[in-house]
């Protein structure tokens, strides 16, 4: 065995090559690897490699040639005005909204491709959708929806109230995602054609708005499709074709029932564009007309002669969670400590200044809101008090881990090393892959602290169930969640909702760090585009573009 | 015809040692697609279903078996996320990363060879010392920094010069020619410098260490100029090293294009392997990895034929040193 | 005058040697003083002027956290110098095996190593520091094992030729006759022979780490988060480029000049210690 190695036996890369060049230029080489080889003479052929790499000479210049011709006349290239280009960050990885996680995929296909029994306005309103009219029973446990008449998939399908049981019991049975959030829907039957009845558990004043998302999307029972790279919805759009890594075309639907919703534009493209300076370079150079979001910094340097650039509330709350059955946290005065100790204001600053100080766990867009930024405002000496309090100095600090995604950058982690290094706390920064903060944190609980982007809306419910990973059981804060989903009247619930986020928020088992404000920016011959809440829902059929 | 044929034993052993390999330390990450499918909303039981759904609690071997007979059939597998081929998949980002790699070696190489070979034909003790600082430089520069200053030097918009396009690849991918060609000239500079450096190195070396044989000797003694019978002798005595030094970049490179990519944001298939290992999507970053390590280990096994083929001394020198051992 | 002086000297002779050598001392003092002083608390970060351009406070201004830019890179030498000394001695401990191993007498050894070597050279750094980092999460230890293990290989190929030739020399045969230990014939009479090779290709390696260092953490698999580094400082830098080009200069900067170097050193030591180019040794000695 092992006769010659070849190449790797004897040629040694780049390397050794130094040595030679170095040693006196090449007279009496002292390169042990360069004299290894046993050089003997042989007879000159004609030279193959002269023309070989004087072929390889000319490949690269008139490609270099080309490529700067090209380069000149890139901006030049204009796209047609019944296509808008709109470029998002995120990408939804698959089209099958019905296991897939993560809000991109809501915000390209629900109200665009697929239809809810109810559907969502930007103002977080819930407006009729599939169902032109519903009625609740007193009790809170019965509503009927009513359809529309006469409406399609888009494979020419009818859409009656059969799709409709049959999608929100396939929820059910199949626990399809977010199914867990209408744990009290029981059971959906159709009454007939146009009349769908749902049978709650127990009354839930969040069952419409749940509806709104993914929960209420109706889905064609007859039809066979992959659901991953197909979609056969009863939206106004319809996909032509779809690459997680580069771009969505999506096409106006043919067959479209409504009437009220038409598309303006027949194609609307959808780039998804992850690195923020290629963004802004696609917007400046024209191919894109759209960026939501673009980056709070790098939107300053847009002209604002030729770019809209505005920026909206959200619900992205930027949560540290305090791992409540953690021992050292367990203590209630280090949690506080830590919530006096973060400096917002300079977080948010250092931003780009855009985004929003958020004190609790409901955003401003959700119901139930009120300001709690008052609570707990910075204040170095206070925490520092309550840290000796619990027995911590700056000669014996308590050591904290906190875990986040490698998907929010090193700079929140370091500003948090700063900030709580002044009052004590030694934070070592574990940063990982998304995936593996799934494992340890968000299913094991194994944690001390984590910070993650909690983006979605109505999501309170986390704050009551014990199992969830802020591992946060509060008896009170549980039944005035209860009241709350139990209560009637819109006004009497959003008053439960605020007593509970504010018993959340004093018993500090987080710090909201902020929250997220979307800045989004585009061509001003953009017309409909929504100024709020186009992360999650983005209503592509008024958008058009001017010529 | 005993190398090749022991040459082919070995490279299909690599593989199947390889695949095992692949598999195996896949399986030690934590975390796993069943979770990143399921997101911050998930509760255990929808975990559970999903990991049923897709087959992720069969038995160890039974999935890499499973996996090793679709290989054996050409088959690559389908992405547990986006449900489309790996070979589709691996496809569209190959289409990005192959030709920058191809052109950053072609910038390498027309960095390197040329300036390698006036390094040795010079006379000159000053072009001398120039060239080697430019070997030194240029190898000592990241393929990040070299990648910001060219940005910062040609691109649209942040650049002094605005000749090429900054970041990203048009999305109509190589529909547009010549678009496409221009936003990967940037990328390719940035690692083909560093390795053009390397190459120059190399050649000079060889180049100088033929200089000293006896048939350059020989040619000049038969009437060639001192640079005609570098160019002519010398350069063809060195080939079959030139040869495998530009395998070998080639196959180095990989680090500095994942780099660049990232740089200039273009799909390639550096971000689809951190996206897919991100996601957990062991199906489809197995066959990837094994795809790639596949096309190192045939690369490496080309640039040996190779190797043997120009330089026919090795069939006796080697095989004599082996024996004394 | 001792050896090690009259290698020092004659390297300091020459003009590249004389920079290597002040660049290298420059790092290891940097370092040191970025131990007990640096102009700026590494922690000390003031988000209200993140980005800031050159003053008199700050000379290389601030970066995305308001964090001086001095600072980190000054404290970032210190893990740069870790990460270079570490990887020379794991790749030099680990190529050195894996030569011992390819000269060995054992033939099923020896046919196996350079097999192995031959498979699994042909990885990619970044792979094996990706795969290690999503396991330890990202850290310097990642670094040193994925250079030091690509590294090693690298060097255990290059060296093998050298080896190979000392092994079938005269005096090892001899001394193999003579009854001494393989251990022994290698450690004697085979790495003397390796020596100038192995130098240079321990002070590319170290150069290349800091390469790697930059790349590997710019892909978020390098140093963890508040870790000082220059591949960090240059990381940092990356995110707002087309508005704040400046702090993007100084990183790359250091890390290249720290490179180049490196690159020097290794040509230099191996002519400073080789009695055949160096005279004066030989009169040392």
């Amino acid at each position: 065995m092992t006769a010659s190695h070849g190449a790797y036996g004897n040629a040694d890369a780049t390397t050794t090559a130094t040595s030679n060049a170095a040693s006196s230029n090449g007279a009496a080489s002292t390169d042990e690897s360069l004299n290894a080889r046993v050089r003997t003479s042989k007879s000159p052929r004609p030279n193959k490699w002269g023309i070989i790499i004087a072929a390889v000479v000319a490949i690269a210049i008139i490609v270099g040639a080309v490529a700067i011709f090209n380069g000149r006349n890139a901006q030049q290239s204009a796209n047609k005005a019944d296509t808008v280009t709109i470029g998002l960050k995120l990408a939804p990885p698959s089209l099958d909204i019905r296991r897939q996680s993560g809000s991109a995929i809501e915000q390209v296909l629900i109200g665009n491709v697929y239809e809810g029994l109810v559907s969502r306005d930007s103002d977080n309103a819930v407006q009729p959708g599939l169902a032109k009219s519903w009625d609740i029973s007193t009790d809170g446990t019965t509503y009927t929806f009513h359809l529309n008449r006469n409406m399609t998939f888009s494979n020419g399908d009818a859409l009656d109230a059969d799709d409709v049981a049959w999608s929100i019991n396939q929820l059910k049975e199949k626990q399809y995602y977010n199914a867990n959030q209408v744990e009290s829907l029981s059971k959906a039957e159709a009454l007939d054609a146009n009349t769908v009845r749902i049978t709650l558990s127990s009354p839930d004043s969040n069952l419409l708005w749940y509806l709104t998302g993914r929960p209420g999307l109706v889905f064609d029972k007859d039809a066979t499709y992959n659901a991953k790279t197909q979609a056969v919805g009863s939206g106004p759009y319809t996909v032509e074709s779809f690459d997680s890594a580069s771009k969505m075309v999506l096409k106006a639907n043919p067959k479209y029932w409504g009437t009220a919703h038409k598309p303006a534009t027949q194609h609307v493209v959808i780039d998804f564009i992850t690195d923020d300076n290629a963004a802004v370079n696609a917007l400046k150079s024209g191919d894109v007309d759209v960026l939501s979001p673009v980056n709070a910094t790098l939107a300053k340097s847009l002209d604002a002669n030729t770019y809209h650039v505005s920026a909206s509330d959200g619900s992205d709350k930027f949560v540290l969670a305090f791992n409540c059955a953690n021992k050292k946290l367990a203590d209630k005065r280090v949690r506080q400590a830590i919530r006096y100790g973060i400096n917002h204001k300079e977080i948010i600053a250092s931003r780009g200044g855009v985004d929003a100080a958020l004190g609790g766990p409901i955003p401003s867009v959700d119901p139930g809101y009120e300001d709690l930024t008052g609570l707990y405002p910075y204040d170095v000496a206070k925490a520092k008090q309550l840290m000796r309090e619990a027995g911590y100095s700056i000669s014996k600090p308590l050591k904290l881990t906190l875990t986040y995604a490698n998907t929010y950058g090193t700079e929140l982690g370091d500003q948090l090393k700063s900030q709580l290094a002044a009052i004590s706390i030694d934070l070592n920064i574990n940063y990982v892959e998304f995936s593996t903060w799934l494992q340890d944190v968000h299913a094991n609980g194994d944690y001390e602290l984590s910070l993650v982007d909690h983006a979605e809306s109505h999501d309170f419910y986390k704050w009551t169930m014990p199992e969830y990973y802020y591992h946060y059981d509060n008896k009170d804060v549980q039944a005035l969640y209860a009241k709350a989903l139990a209560a009637n009247d819109e006004k009497e619930s959003d008053e439960y909702l605020k007593q509970a986020a504010k018993t959340v928020s004093e018993d500090a088992p987080a710090d909201w760090l902020f929250g997220y404000r979307v800045t989004v920016a585009y061509n001003k011959g953009v017309k409909g585009f929504p100024d709020k809440l186009s992360q999650t829902v983005l209503p592509l059929w008024q958008i058009s573009k001017a010529e | 015809m005993r190398f090749v044929a022991k040459r082919l034993l070995l490279f299909i052993a690599a593989l199947v040692g390889l695949s095992i390999l692949v598999f195996l330390a896949l399986r030690v990450l934590p975390g796993d697609v069943a979770a990143v499918m399921a997101g911050t909303n998930a509760t255990a039981a929808r975990i559970a279903a999903l990991r049923t759904q897709m087959g992720l609690d069969r038995p160890l071997p039974v999935q890499y078996v499973d996996w090793l007979g679709g290989l054996l059939h050409g088959d690559l597998g389908i992405s547990a996320i986006s449900g489309r081929s790996v070979v589709s998949q691996v496809g569209a980002r190959a289409a990005v990363t192959f030709p920058l790699i191809v052109l950053s070696l072609a910038i390498a190489l027309l960095i390197g060879l040329p300036l390698g070979c006036a390094a040795v034909i010079t006379r000159n003790r000053r072009w001398r010392g120039l060239f080697h600082v430019l070997a030194i430089v240029g190898g000592a520069i990241t393929a990040l920094w070299s990648g910001l200053l060219l940005i910062l030097l040609f691109s649209h918009g942040s650049g002094l010069l605005g000749l090429f396009p900054s970041q990203g690849f048009p999305n109509d991918g190589w529909k547009d020619c010549g678009r496409a060609m221009a936003s990967l000239v940037l990328p390719a500079l940035a690692t083909g410098i560093t390795a053009g450096a390397g190459i120059m190195r190399y050649t000079r070396a060889a180049l100088g260490d033929a200089a000293q044989s006896q048939a350059v000797s020989m040619a000049m003694a038969c009437g060639m100029t001192r640079r005609q019978a570098l160019l002519r002798v010398g350069l063809r005595l060195s080939m079959p090293q030139l040869v495998s030094v530009i395998g070998l970049t080639f196959a180095q490179m990989i680090t500095g294009v994942m780099v660049v990519e990232n740089l200039f944001a273009l799909p390639g298939l550096g971000s689809m392997l951190i996206t897919d290992v991100g996601n957990r999507d062991l199906i489809a970053v197995q066959s990837e990895l094994f795809l790639l390590a596949a096309f190192f280990l045939l690369l490496g096994l080309a640039v040996d034929m190779a190797h043997h083929a120009l330089d026919p001394r090795l069939n006796t020198a080697s095989d004599d040193v082996q024996e004394v051992l | 005058m001792s050896a090690a002086r009259v290698v020092m000297r004659s390297m300091w002779r020459k003009a590249s040697g004389k920079y290597a050598l002040i660049v290298l001392g420059l790092w290891v003092l940097v370092s040191l003083i970025s131990l007990v002083w640096t102009p700026y608390a590494l922690l000390e970060t003031d988000g209200f002027h993140a980005w800031a351009s050159p003053t008199a406070a700050h000379p290389l201004g601030t970066d995305g956290v308001g964090a001086d830019v001095l600072s980190w890179l000054m404290a970032g030498s210190r893990t740069n110098l870790a990460i270079a000394s570490l990887t020379v001695v794991v790749a030099g401990i680990f190529g050195l095996a894996l030569v011992a191993a390819m000269v060995s007498r054992h033939t099923a050894l020896r046919s196996t190593s350079v097999v192995v070597v031959d498979a699994l050279i042909s990885i990619p750094t970044v792979l094996i520091a990706l795969m290690l980092s999503v396991l330890f999460g990202a850290s310097t230890a990642v670094i040193v094992a994925a250079c030091g293990f690509a590294y090693g290989l690298n060097l255990a190929r290059i060296v093998r030729p050298a080896a190979i030739l000392a092994a079938r020399s005269q005096y090892v045969e001899s001394a193999v006759w003579s009854g001494a230990s393989g251990s022994r014939v290698f450690v004697r009479h085979i790495m003397p022979n390796v020596m100038p090779v192995l130098l240079v290709q321990l002070s590319m390696s170290a150069g290349m780490s800091i390469l790697a260092e930059a790349g590997l953490t710019y892909l978020g698999v390098g140093v963890g988060v508040g870790v000082p580094s220059w591949g960090h400082s240059l990381a940092t830098s990356v995110r707002f480029i087309s508005i704040y080009p400046l702090t993007v200069l100084w990183p790359g900067l250091i890390v290249t000049m720290t490179v180049i170097a490196l690159h020097l050193f290794g040509d230099a030591l191996r002519d400073a210690i080789d009695p055949l180019t160096n005279p004066e040794l030989r009169e040392a000695a």
